[in-house]
């Protein structure tokens, strides 16, 4: 390398090969991968980190939390062991919730690659896997009736399969072929990593990635700081009360901003509860970064320097930092209320850029039960985003994930997988909070059962008590409903179904932004021609129609 | 065709319009020659140019146009009213309840970081999304009946909001089109003046959202092509053309005007498809079953696919993106396409200092117009185009064969201002890096795109088309570890050459989900039938004669809940023996040709897909023929200085017809043709084949 220089160019066509290595070897693990949610819904992540752990670049497709939960989970495997205890063909396994994205469902792996016997680089990734044996469930009491957990260990040995760690996970796996099969996927993933990458380093010359990982984290690094360099110093704070289980639970966050350097702390948030619903704090600061980055600095790299100059900090024990044995299951439920709280304690100095809350955390529904017919069991979970928060520079997008990003699927192949029919799903008129830029539309989803066989419904639902705030004068947006034959239902409940049992499903609405009475007459006009909203309401919020 | 009046020679036409560039060739059937004419479009009245080219083309041979047999035409129309958003006020018919679902989307986010994000604006308001009483199941069955009785308040809305086309889309009409057929009888009775585009018709897919997306685009730009089409009809009659006219659908076949009409939508990637088509021919006069093309113009680059002598094609397809390139972005639209993606924004791309301090090309573009600095057209940021002549790639006198000369001083300008002072370097090497970087992206965008179809691009021959493809391309063919490139003639108008390559022929799709256990067989051979009735008339309208005909059937299968599906060939024979371990073993077999393995898991059926071909073209053979000894080892006439990395190397210039069959040279040399230059670095062989492409293998 020193023999020749790392000018702009050259270390701008090698930070994109890095770029494009990752995509490529990403694209190898998803066609190569076994299960529906990482082929088909990308719940996975690829990243490459240098010899020291630090993050360098992620794959596209990579969803936002486990980027953020996987530099940690890299250094609790260096911790376990140490760089002296790698050798070439290693792959390090384990799906522990505090060291990995939160709950035991996603397995993180960590590959390290050698350039001889010079340890260069790490490729780590990431995959959901729906079944992790156990019984997760909405009353689960203790993150031990969650299902296996895989400590941190070696499940390839220098290239060799470690038969006693697959044969643990075969024997605790209800689909054991799935599991195993994106396993081995990510494997061939990390072979192809290593050869490119080698082919890469022959090519420029380079026996050691340091010094392009030092350029990339360090230009990165100063555009972060930079960012937040232009936001004015001191400390600002938000908190709001969320639904909870049986009472309302509280998320306090104070944001401090400290020349180049930005801080964030979840004191004050409730204590962890006995509920599926905790957050650990490597999920917490995967959102608090996510956010910061969304909020401060959106079109830098997302590596190791864009991150160094933001920390994330939340009391051992609270909602967003619990301890074990704490169930996690459900942590989203707490984890996507961490955006919407570093949003809200800098609209006051951000209001050019600014977002109201949305119609988050992600709602979903599981339906499982038996076919009628000869088609046996079925299981299906189904998705639905409330209205995104208004924007700064315009309305809210009806329905729009934030901050989970997971799309919906079409009702006419829900149907063909579960014996229910579809009869709405359509905007909800009036839902959106008003403001300046109103709150983007929930939507309505009534289900109807048809089998005669019942169906089991398990949902885990937020946003019933306490609706997405507006901002800076903007109005709330509409709480959410669930509903059985016209009767409430609790919102993290399991329900049987009977044929001619109808649900409702009305996800909550977008905050506004900025007063309600700066709204231009046009927008209102259109939202009043397009049904967005009633005459009645449209008066109510604006004064006229 | 011709087969009544043998001794009449057989004239025909391909037309293709472009943003920039009418393109017409024509070719008498047997001939090896092609009479190529390029002018520029006409956006007012687009048939314009096309007559005035047509015209040309017949004054050049001196013949009258009573005596062309077929023109095949291709148009950019389709995705320019999209794209601009100048279609006609629409209206909107779906089951209760479900009006939202074309605004509602996929609720996913195209950029993850990027919080102002901008959803795509629905073709359709809502106040013109009505809903109708009606619902059909999953198994096709009607839940509850169709309420004709509200359609009058229905048609005096539409009639109210001013609304000169309707699209209708109900849940499940891929399996049952009943109620969607009875609405558009009712329509075409209320409303006579009013176009009517049904789901059913338009794309038999199952997907509410992105059928909702295709039947409304279509419905959407349907009165302004059926109005364009009928001006041309009736232009080309008062020509003298007697036959019909033939237009070029996304996936590259070509069938009659009065059966496109119906589907302006099928037409809306018209021009790169035949250019595609026009790849995979040249692929086989060179005897190249594997090609990637990569067309590389002023504005965009894209690639495409030839596996196996076919090129990949999809029925998934997005138009008029909100982010370029940005998957997700754009309007979903389900038709048959030819696969490409757009891997560059061309040589007009734009090069700056990006926030980190580095080089960054594109995505804008200067476009065509002002387009590159050395244009002088008013653009001072540095492009693709100024550094590949500050490289020495293009000459400023010789650029469009000397029709237009260059700016070396603004392009110098230019680069150095925006790049080199800001970056400390010299400007050569910031045109270096410019030319590096942009090759770069493309091939690391064209690799994706391989891997994301299972297939290895390094064993493909790359074919380079469009005016700044042959530039980039032993650059990007290097990058992507790509040994082998084949230079075409005639690839300045290759899309116009590819519509007289294409046969007459037409796809049709009907979704029938089931699992494979579960296949009733009665149900999927009657279904073929009735397809095979429709397209039958749909081809003969287009021509081609029965006997002419083949017939391809496949299905689209995966394993029980994946998200990709394969396409995998059947026969009508092996469902009416209800072989189900036949369909099995089929899709195991393409499954495994694909990814490398098959799993032991159930699978399920999608849709099943029908192609009906007529006579192919005897284009490829004529042209197969046209070897034309060369020098064995040409003398360049010129040289100039070019700058491959490390110094400007005095280069010498070829001009294209300098190679005759058999000639070799070795790079590093410049090949001029008017349309386009071909740079070729040291490390590659040149040799001329039996139907004039150049070849190019790599030698290091």
């Amino acid at each position: 390398m020193s023999e020749i220089e790392l000018n702009a160019v050259r270390l701008g066509l090698i930070w994109r090969r890095l770029d494009g290595i990752v995509d490529q070897v990403a694209e190898t693990f998803l066609r190569a991968a076994f299960s529906v949610v990482v082929r088909d819904n990308y719940d996975m992540a690829f990243s490459l980190f240098d010899a020291q752990g630090r993050q360098l670049t992620q794959s596209k497709r990579s969803i936002p939390s486990f980027l953020g939960t996987l530099p940690r989970t890299l250094a609790a495997v260096l911790e376990r062991f140490p760089r002296s205890q790698l050798a070439p063909g290693d792959v390090i396994i384990s799906n522990n919730a505090w060291i990995g994205t939160g709950h035991l469902n996603d397995i993180s792996m960590v590959h390290p690659i050698f350039r001889g016997d010079r340890l260069v680089a790490f490729a780590a990734s990431t995959a959901h896997t729906v079944d992790i044996g156990g019984a997760p469930s909405p009353s689960a009491r203790d993150c031990f009736e969650e299902g296996l957990c895989i400590p941190i260990c070696k499940i390839v040995v220098a290239g060799e399969d470690n038969a006693t760690v697959m044969d643990f996970l075969t024997e605790n796996l209800r689909q054991p072929g799935e599991t195993l099969g994106d396993i081995r996927a990510q494997f061939a993933a990390y072979r192809d990593c290593n050869a490119k990458l080698m082919a890469l380093m022959d090519e420029e010359s380079l026996h050691d990635l340091s010094p392009v990982a030092d350029e990339i984290i360090a230009r990165s690094e100063q555009s972060m700081r930079s960012a937040i360099a232009a936001l004015p110093d001191g400390e600002y704070g938000d908190g709001f009360d969320v639904d909870g289980v049986d009472y309302p639970l509280r998320i306090e966050c104070m944001v401090s901003i400290d020349g180049d350097q930005l801080t964030v702390d979840f004191a004050g948030t409730s204590g962890q509860v006995p509920w599926p619903i905790n957050s650990v704090l490597n999920y917490t600061q995967a959102y608090a970064r996510y956010a910061v980055k969304c909020l401060v600095d959106p079109d830098a790299p997302n590596n190791a320097g864009s991150l160094a100059p933001v920390h994330i900090t939340a009391p051992e024990g609270c909602l967003l930092n619990a301890v074990p044995p704490a169930p996690v299951w459900g942590r989203h439920l707490s984890g996507h209320y961490v955006p919407p709280a570093i949003f809200g304690a800098l609209a006051p100095i951000m209001q050019n850029n600014i977002v109201a809350e949305s119609g988050s955390p992600l709602w979903n529904v599981y339906f499982s039960g038996r076919h009628d017919d000869d088609r046996g069991n079925f299981v299906k979970m189904f998705f639905m985003n409330g209205g995104h928060g208004a924007r700064a520079n315009g309305d809210g997008p009806g329905c729009l994930s934030f901050p989970s990003n997971v799309s919906n699927q079409p009702i006419e192949a829900f149907e063909h997988q579960v014996p229910m029919l579809v009869r709405e799903k359509c905007f909800i008129a009036d839902s959106g909070g008003a403001g300046r830029f109103r709150g983007g539309n929930a939507q309505r989803l009534v289900f109807e059962a048809r089998a005669n066989n019942p169906i089991t419904m398990t949902i885990r639902h937020e946003r019933i008590h306490y609706p997405p705030r507006g901002l800076l004068g903007g109005k709330p947006g509409r709480a959410g409903i669930d509903q059985v034959n016209g009767q409430t239902i609790a919102a993290k409940s399991r329900t049987e179904l009977n044929k001619g049992d109808r649900v409702v499903f009305e996800t909550p609405g977008g905050g506004g932004l900025f007063a309600p009475s700066e709204r231009d007459g046009a927008s209102i006009r259109q939202d009043l021609e397009n049904g967005l909203t009633t005459p009645a309401a449209s008066r109510k919020s604006y004064g006229h129609e | 065709m011709g087969m009544n009046d043998a001794v009449k020679a057989d004239w025909r036409v391909g037309v293709d319009i472009g943003g920039t560039f009418t393109d017409v060739v024509l070719w008498r059937e047997g001939a090896d020659n092609l009479v190529q004419i390029k002018l520029l479009t006409t956006p007012a009245d687009p048939s314009r140019a096309v007559l005035d080219g047509i015209g040309q083309a017949l004054d050049q041979v001196g013949i009258a146009a009573q005596e062309l047999t077929s023109v095949v035409h291709g148009t950019t129309l389709v995705a320019n009213a999209l794209i601009e958003r100048k279609g006609v006020a629409t209206g909107l018919i779906t089951t209760r309840g479900f009006r939202d679902v074309l605004e509602i989307g996929r609720e996913w986010r195209y950029d993850l970081f990027n919080l102002d994000i901008v959803m795509p604006t629905p073709l359709v308001p809502r106040r013109r999304r009505l809903e109708i009483d009606e619902r059909i199941d999953a198994a096709g069955l009607v839940e509850t009946p169709l309420n004709l009785d509200q359609m009058p308040g229905l048609v005096e809305d539409f009639r109210a909001m001013g609304v000169r086309s309707v699209a209708v889309c109900l849940l499940h009409a891929y399996l049952n089109p009943g109620h969607e057929q009875a609405l558009g009888a009712m329509l075409a009775k209320t409303m006579p003046d009013v176009a009517v585009s049904l789901s059913s018709d338009v794309s038999a897919e199952m997907g509410e959202y992105e059928r909702t997306s295709t039947a409304v685009a279509n419905a959407y730009v349907h009165p302004i092509f059926r109005d364009y089409l009928e001006r041309l009809v009736a232009a080309l009659r008062e020509l003298g053309y007697q036959h019909e006219l033939l237009l070029v659908l996304s996936d590259g076949r070509s069938i009659a005007a009065d059966v496109a009409v119906k589907y302006p939508i099928r037409l809306v990637q018209s021009g790169p498809a035949a250019g595609a088509e026009a790849a995979r021919l040249f692929g086989e006069l060179a005897r190249q079953r594997d090609i990637l093309c990569f067309d590389m113009g002023g504005t965009t680059a894209k690639a495409c696919l030839i596996h196996d002598g076919e090129p990949e094609r999809t029925v998934n397809f997005e138009v008029a993106r909100e982010t370029r390139f940005a998957e997700g972005s754009g309007l979903p639209l389900l038709i048959p396409a030819i696969d490409m993606i757009e891997i560059g924004a061309g040589g007009g791309s734009i090069a700056r200092v990006d926030q980190r301090g580095l080089l960054q090309v594109g995505p804008d573009s200067a476009g065509a117009d002002p387009g590159p600095a050395c244009y002088g057209r008013g653009n001072q940021f540095p492009t693709v185009t100024d550094c590949d002549l500050l490289l020495g790639y293009l000459d400023e006198n010789s650029f469009l064969g000397g029709k237009m000369k260059l700016d070396r001083d603004a392009a110098a300008l230019a680069v150095r201002v925006h790049l080199a002072d800001p970056l400390g370097i010299k400007p050569i090497e910031a045109a270096w890096g410019v030319h590096e970087t942009v090759t770069a992206n493309m091939a690391q965008a064209a690799t994706i795109h391989a891997i994301e179809r299972g297939l290895d691009a390094t064993r493909f021959a790359m074919l380079p088309i469009g005016g700044a493809g042959p530039v980039h391309a032993c650059s990007m063919a290097q990058k992507m570890s790509i040994t082998r490139l084949i230079c075409p003639a005639g690839a300045g108008v290759a899309s116009a050459i590819g519509m007289l390559a294409a046969a007459k022929s037409f796809e049709i799709g009907r979704a029938a989900p089931s699992e494979l256990s579960l296949l009733d067989f009665t149900k999927a051979v009657e279904l073929l039938n009735d397809m095979t009735t429709e397209a039958a008339s749909l081809v003969a309208s287009a021509g081609a004669e029965d006997d002419q005909v083949t017939r391809r059937f496949s299905a689209m299968m995966r394993y029980l809940g994946q998200g990709y599906e394969i396409e995998v060939p059947v026969t009508l024979e092996m469902l009416e023996h209800h072989d189900r371990d036949g369909l099995l073993a089929s899709f195991s077999e393409c499954y495994r040709d694909r990814y490398g393995r098959s799993e032991d898991m159930p699978a399920e059926l999608l849709s099943w897909r029908l192609a009906v071909t007529g006579q192919r073209s005897t284009l490829g053979d004529s042209l197969g023929q046209r070897a034309a000894a060369g020098e064995a080892a040409p003398v360049s006439r010129t040289g100039r200085p070019v700058w491959f990395g490390e110094s400007f190397v005095e280069t010498p210039v070829f001009k294209r017809s300098d190679f005759g069959t058999g000639s070799t040279i070795h790079g590093p040399a410049i090949i001029e043709e008017n349309e386009s230059t071909l740079v070729l670095p040291a490390g590659f062989e040149l040799s001329v084949d039996g139907a004039l492409n150049l070849i190019l293998d790599a030698t290091s």
